[in-house]
Parts: structure tokens; C-alpha cells; sequence
């Protein structure tokens, strides 16, 4: 009992565990907030990668693409675990501005262009809620407001708007005819080229009919068109139908890997059938990967990033356990008198460190407390402070992230919490075992006094 | 059972320390029977090892020759933790400087022993009997008014009478006490040792240690210790 009571009066009436406390307190708070704020980064660029992926992806490299896909298809949608499929075809273009409609886009350029299914791309993926005018009826989202005839295309925000100093984009509220002529390098299905010696390319004009937004890169390099018409620009169209890409939405209850491998069985079943069609070599190229797994490049690099820096902020907790430790050695020295006298009444050694040890415990909790007493309103109100003090942390002009993420994560909060007061208890380990070796008859001598 | 009749006894014990580079020879051979209920003063000037004695009988250190016995068993056999539980429960310390806890109020310093020697559990179930002990104990000493005091807010002799209080919280079997009149004037002094006196009366076996003449008059016996070993006893 008295080494809880004397745990705590240390804390109380010795100056000095203030420091130590001030040291843990800094450091959770620092912690908390930075792993708060990367994790949510994170988080948040992982989730507008799925919401243009899906759950899962039945892919080719090739830009020949593969066929048979219908077929394919009709056996996913027939599955009990699967939401949705929807084929795409993806390539890249180079677009022409021809009529800019007032918008900021002008010139020549390379994109991604994807040829798609509005309705069922929006089942699969976050297509749906990307678009601007057609959220309530994205099957039109291809007809331009004004003038439903003409062919329309879905661009990235970031390729026909740019952001004001504080981020937002000005969208004139409606489609402004604005037109893009597309032209693809169309290829055979063994790869030739399909308008060999007649001038090679295949053209055609879209009308600006909606934008996208999605919050990162795809929002500069990609236009969504009709799948019909990206299968005709691309040599897609003819004969064999082909597509590059089919994304899968699983049923909610379905786990990842699981949902995956069922995908990889049904298209190792379907290519079986398939043996000796024509085309089937274009089949064997094509790859069935979750949406991990298929956008590992550019989550990888997020990810070690946030790793880098949660490693490097993690560094300030060595810096607590020093400054603990270094507290804790002058404590001691100071207190080697109450460790004779208890030595006297019969406290063993393990006694002795467990009150230095209770001590530390105390100071990584209170500590903690503090942190993150101080860091809570700090991560709620961050936007706010920052606006205030007109402080950016990048550039919206530049950055597709609005506002710092701030969603505080218990678990993340949780683990600093139990890693400062480990920290704190680390750090008072040696102290604490010297003074229970502490010789008692030194520290009660008179001359020691 | 050891059916020894003396309560501490302490055989050709000798204790040397090192100051710098030379080794000092504290105690070269002392010899020492204490009967139960006595009072006994050991009295020597300042260096003579009468502090290094007691703190050998009362387990505080270990001699580096010779056998110190309680009730017949050689302390020098025991573990650790038995050593721990003879400080705790078999003697009480008093010492010069009072050596209470500045953190810990009148009644938690008395109530150190006990909860010294109980576990977390142990210290639920007793806690009320141990309280109400350590109230008597002080409302004997006359410090039923300073129960709730820090140490520093107690004059000199009300910190040795609580320091006294604390020894005797666990009942133990021997008292030892370091000059305990040393930092005190004389009538607090003198307060001191009535207190000693009616406790030995009660049957309390008590060492004192002292370089005062006229304290070690008040012993039942006195021992004089010089140049670490016994010189004279009466």
C-alpha cells in the first residue's frame, strides 16, 4: 500500500516529475497529432483508390485487351458473393481542345482515357458520386445538357478547372459546350496495327457533358467516354470485342481475400472453356488481383511514407525515455534517505523498485492524460487553427487534399498511450534498480545527512 | 523452537569499511549477549563502532567475520527476504536524526511497518486494527493532536516520539535505538528517555546507543565500546 501512496505524493510534491510529466505530455501530444493526421492522409487516399477500383480487378497489361469478357461477365453477375462487374476499357489518347466553352483547358495533350458503363461503373466503384451534374441520373451522364445528340465525356475536374488559393474549384454550375477530340492508336487483336498505312489514328470529337472528381491524380490525367465509342477509338470494336479491364464489387459480408480467390478460380475455370477459341492467347495474359494488390504501387508509396515519418516522430519517444531516465537518477539521488528508511522498516529491494517503478507508471499516465487532453481539441479544431494563423501545410492550388484529416482512431490513440507509459517505465528501469541496491546503512549514516 | 536464553548474541564480530584507499577496522572482535527485557546503553565516543554494532543487530548490514544469533539462529543463514521480515517484525529502529518520511503524514509514518510488511490484500484486511494500533501508540506519546502533521510541522522531540511510535507499531522483540537524544535538548532528551524507561518497564527489551554518560546512566546496563571492541561492562 504505501509504496501507491508514496508512488503518488512523489508525483504530487516532487517539482522535478512535473518535467518528466511535461516531457511525456509533449511527446503523446506530438505523436497523436502527427500519426493522427498521416493516418487519416493515408486513409484517406487508400479509400478514393478503392472507390476507383473495386473490390477487385480481372485486368490485362496488353493494350490489345481480351475478349470474351460478355461472357465473363454474366458469370460474375450470377455469383452469390458478387454485388456487381462492369467492363472498362482503358487506354491512352491524345486530346485536342477544340472548343474550350470558357473552361481553363486548351492545347494538345496525352490522357488516360476509359471507356465505360456509367450505371454499372457506379455500382462498382465511386464513379456515381464523383460527377457533378448527373448524380441523380448517371445513365445521361454522357449527354451534354446542351445538346443531348452530341457524344459527350466525363474529364477530370483538375484537367478543365483550376483551384483558387484555397483549393475549391469554380464549376460554371452546368456543362458549357466545350469539345475534345480524342485520337487513339487503334490495335488489331494480335496486336497490329489496325489502321496501318491509312493514317494509323482513330479520332472522334466528345462534348464536355460532366466532370469528375475523385481527389487525386486521376482528376488531371483521365476522361471517362462511352464504352462503345473507347472500344471503336481503340481497335476494340470489330469483330472480337475486347475490353482491358473488369472491376468487381464484392457483397459487403465477403472478405477481400476470399472474394479474390473465388474471382481467380471462376476466370481459371472460364479460360479452361475456352481452350482453342480464337484470340485465347489474349486470355492468358490477363491477371485477377483485389484492389491492393492492383494499386500496391501507388498505396505503397503512401504507405512508407506514413511508415518514414511514424518511425521518425517515433524517435521522440527515445527522447522521453532519456529525459525520464535523467529525472528519475536525480530523484533517486535524492530520496536515498526514504529508500534507507524503508530498507529499515523492512522494504525488500523489489519493494524499493517498485515504488520508482509505480512512479513512472504514474508519470507515463499523467502525462499521457495531458498529451492528450491537449491534443483532442488540438486535432478537432486543426483546420480551424490553421485557417487562423493562415498556416498551409501544402498547397491547395496544387494538392488535391482539402482539409488535414482529423478522425481521431482510438486503437492509435490507445497504443501511444500504453508505448508512453512504457516509455516512461523503460526509462526509470535503471534508476529503480539502483536504488534497491541501494546499501541503506550508507544513506543513514549521519555524515551521509 | 530455540530454547536460548538470550534474545541477541553476537560472537567475535568484526566489521571493517573502505575510506579511499585505506580500510578502515570498525569492530575487531566484539562479543555481545543481550537478555530479554534488558536495557542496555553501548556507549563510545564517536567512531568507536557502537553505530556499526547496532546496525549488525538489527540486520541493517552484515559483519565481514563472526556470527550475530536471535534466539539461537545464526542471522547469517537467513535469505533475504527473511532478513527483510526479521527488520520488519522482530526489531524496531529509532534513529538519531528521526528519519521519518517527509511525504507521509504522523499516522501514514507509523503506519509504514505494517504496510511494509503486507501485501496490497493483506494491507485491506488489517488496515483498520493497524490504524487503530497506531493511534494508540501516539495518543501514548502524546501526538494524538498531530496525526494528520507532516513531519517538518513537529518539534524535534514529537518527531522522535512518533520515529518511537513506528518502531513499536509491529511489536517487535527488540528496540534499538541510535542516539536517539543526540539532536534533541536536554529536558526533550530527557522526555525521550522516560519514554524508553517506561517501555522497558513493560518488558520491552531495548539497546541504546549513546556517547552520553549520563543517558547511559539511566540503562540497566551499560557496555563500553573503544577501538571496536568491548572495553568494560557493567
Amino acid at each position: 500500500m504505501y509504496k501507491f501512496t508514496l508512488s503518488i505524493r512523489y508525483l504530487i510534491r516532487r517539482p522535478i516529475s512535473y518535467f518528466a510529466v511535461a516531457a511525456v505530455a509533449l511527446c503523446v501530444f506530438v505523436v497523436f497529432v502527427v500519426i493522427t493526421v498521416l493516418t487519416g492522409l493515408s486513409r484517406d487516399f487508400k479509400q478514393k483508390v478503392y472507390l476507383s477500383t473495386g473490390d477487385c480487378v480481372v485486368y490485362t497489361k496488353s493494350l490489345v485487351g481480351f475478349g470474351y469478357y460478355d461472357e465473363f461477365i454474366d458469370i460474375l453477375r450470377r455469383q452469390s458473393f458478387i454485388e456487381a462487374a462492369t467492363p472498362v476499357v482503358r487506354n491512352y489518347g491524345l486530346v485536342s481542345v477544340t472548343e474550350t466553352g470558357g473552361l481553363d483547358a486548351y492545347g494538345q495533350s496525352v490522357r488516360e482515357i476509359a471507356g465505360i458503363e456509367p450505371v454499372s461503373l457506379s455500382r462498382v466503384t465511386g464513379f456515381g458520386q464523383w460527377i457533378d451534374y448527373h448524380k441523380n441520373d448517371v445513365a445521361d451522364v454522357f449527354r451534354p445538357a446542351y445538346d443531348a445528340n452530341l457524344p459527350g465525356c466525363v474529364p477530370g475536374i483538375d484537367f478543365l478547372f483550376q483551384r483558387d488559393q484555397q483549393g475549391l474549384y469554380h464549376t460554371p454550375g452546368r456543362a458549357v459546350r466545350a469539345a475534345f477530340e480524342i485520337s487513339c492508336v487503334p490495335l488489331t487483336a494480335k496486336g497490329a496495327l489496325a489502321r496501318a498505312g491509312a493514317g494509323e489514328l482513330n479520332s472522334k470529337t466528345f462534348y464536355y457533358s460532366d466532370h469528375f472528381e475523385a481527389g487525386y491524380s486521376l482528376d488531371r490525367r483521365l476522361i471517362f467516354l462511352p464504352l462503345d465509342d473507347a472500344q471503336l477509338l481503340c481497335g476494340m470494336a470489330t469483330g472480337y470485342k475486347r475490353i482491358t479491364h473488369i472491376h468487381i464489387k464484392f457483397k459487403s459480408a465477403v472478405p477481400l481475400n476470399r472474394g479474390t480467390e473465388q474471382v481467380k478460380k471462376l476466370w481459371g475455370d472460364f479460360i479452361a472453356t475456352k481452350a482453342g477459341a480464337p484470340y485465347e492467347n489474349l486470355l492468358s495474359e490477363v491477371q485477377v488481383q483485389s484492389w491492393k494488390e492492383f494499386s500496391k504501387v501507388i498505396v505503397a508509396l503512401v504507405e512508407t511514407q506514413q511508415t518514414m515519418m511514424i518511425v521518425c516522430f517515433a524517435l521522440i519517444g527515445m527522447i522521453t525515455v532519456f529525459i525520464v531516465l535523467v529525472v528519475f537518477y536525480m530523484i533517486v539521488s535524492h530520496k536515498s534517505k526514504d529508500i534507507g528508511i524503508l530498507k529499515s522498516v523492512g522494504a525488500s529491494g523489489f519493494n524499493i523498485m517498485s515504488v520508482f517503478l509505480n512512479f513512472a507508471f504514474l508519470i507515463g499516465l499523467s502525462g499521457s492524460a495531458v498529451g492528450v487532453l491537449a491534443g483532442w481539441p488540438f486535432l478537432v479544431y486543426i483546420n480551424q487553427i490553421f485557417r487562423f494563423f493562415n498556416f498551409r501545410l501544402w498547397d491547395p492550388q496544387t494538392t488535391s487534399i482539402g482539409a488535414i484529416p482529423n478522425t481521431i482512431d482510438l486503437t492509435v490513440l490507445g497504443t501511444i498511450t500504453l508505448c508512453a507509459i512504457g516509455a516512461s517505465v523503460l526509462g526509470a528501469i535503471l534508476p529503480s534498480l539502483r536504488a534497491s541496491r541501494i546499501n541503506c546503512v550508507d544513506t543513514l549514516q549521519v555524515a551521509q545527512l | 523452537m530455540s530454547t536460548n536464553k538470550y534474545i541477541m548474541e553476537a560472537q567475535d564480530v568484526h566489521k571493517s569499511y573502505r575510506m579511499g584507499q585505506t580500510q578502515v577496522r570498525v569492530l575487531k572482535g566484539v562479543n555481545l549477549k543481550i537478555n530479554p527485557g534488558e536495557f542496555t546503553a553501548i556507549i563510545g565516543a564517536s567512531g568507536s563502532g557502537k553505530s556499526t554494532l547496532l546496525h549488525i543487530l538489527g540486520a541493517l548490514d552484515r559483519p565481514d567475520k563472526g556470527t550475530v544469533r536471535f534466539r539461537g539462529d545464526d542471522l547469517a543463514t537467513q535469505s533475504g527476504r527473511q532478513m527483510n521480515r526479521f527488520r520488519n517484525r522482530t526489531v524496531g529502529f529509532v534513529f538519531q536524526f528521526y528519519h521519518l518520511l517527509d511525504e507521509l503524514n504522523v499516522l501514514e509514518n507509523v503506519l509504514l511497518p505494517k504496510m511494509a510488511g503486507k501485501s496490497f490484500a493483506g494491507w485491506l484486511v488489517c488496515r483498520r486494527a493497524a490504524k487503530n494500533r497506531a493511534k494508540e501508540l501516539l495518543s501514548q506519546f502524546g501526538l494524538s493532536q498531530r496525526v494528520r502533521h507532516k513531519p517538518y510541522q513537529l518539534s524535534g522531540g514529537e518527531r522522535q516520539r512518533a520515529a518511537i511510535a513506528r518502531a513499536l507499531m509491529n511489536e517487535p522483540e527488540i528496540l534499538l535505538a541510535d542516539e536517539p537524544t543526540g539532536n534533541l535538548d536536554s529536558k526533550t532528551g530527557n522526555g525521550i528517555l522516560e519514554v524508553l524507561e517506561r517501555l522497558n518497564g513493560t518488558g520491552q527489551t531495548i539497546v541504546i546507543v549513546t556517547h552520553d554518560e549520563r543517558i547511559a546512566a539511566r540503562a540497566g546496563r551499560v557496555i563500553r565500546l573503544a577501538d571496536g571492541i568491548i572495553r568494560q561492562e557493567k
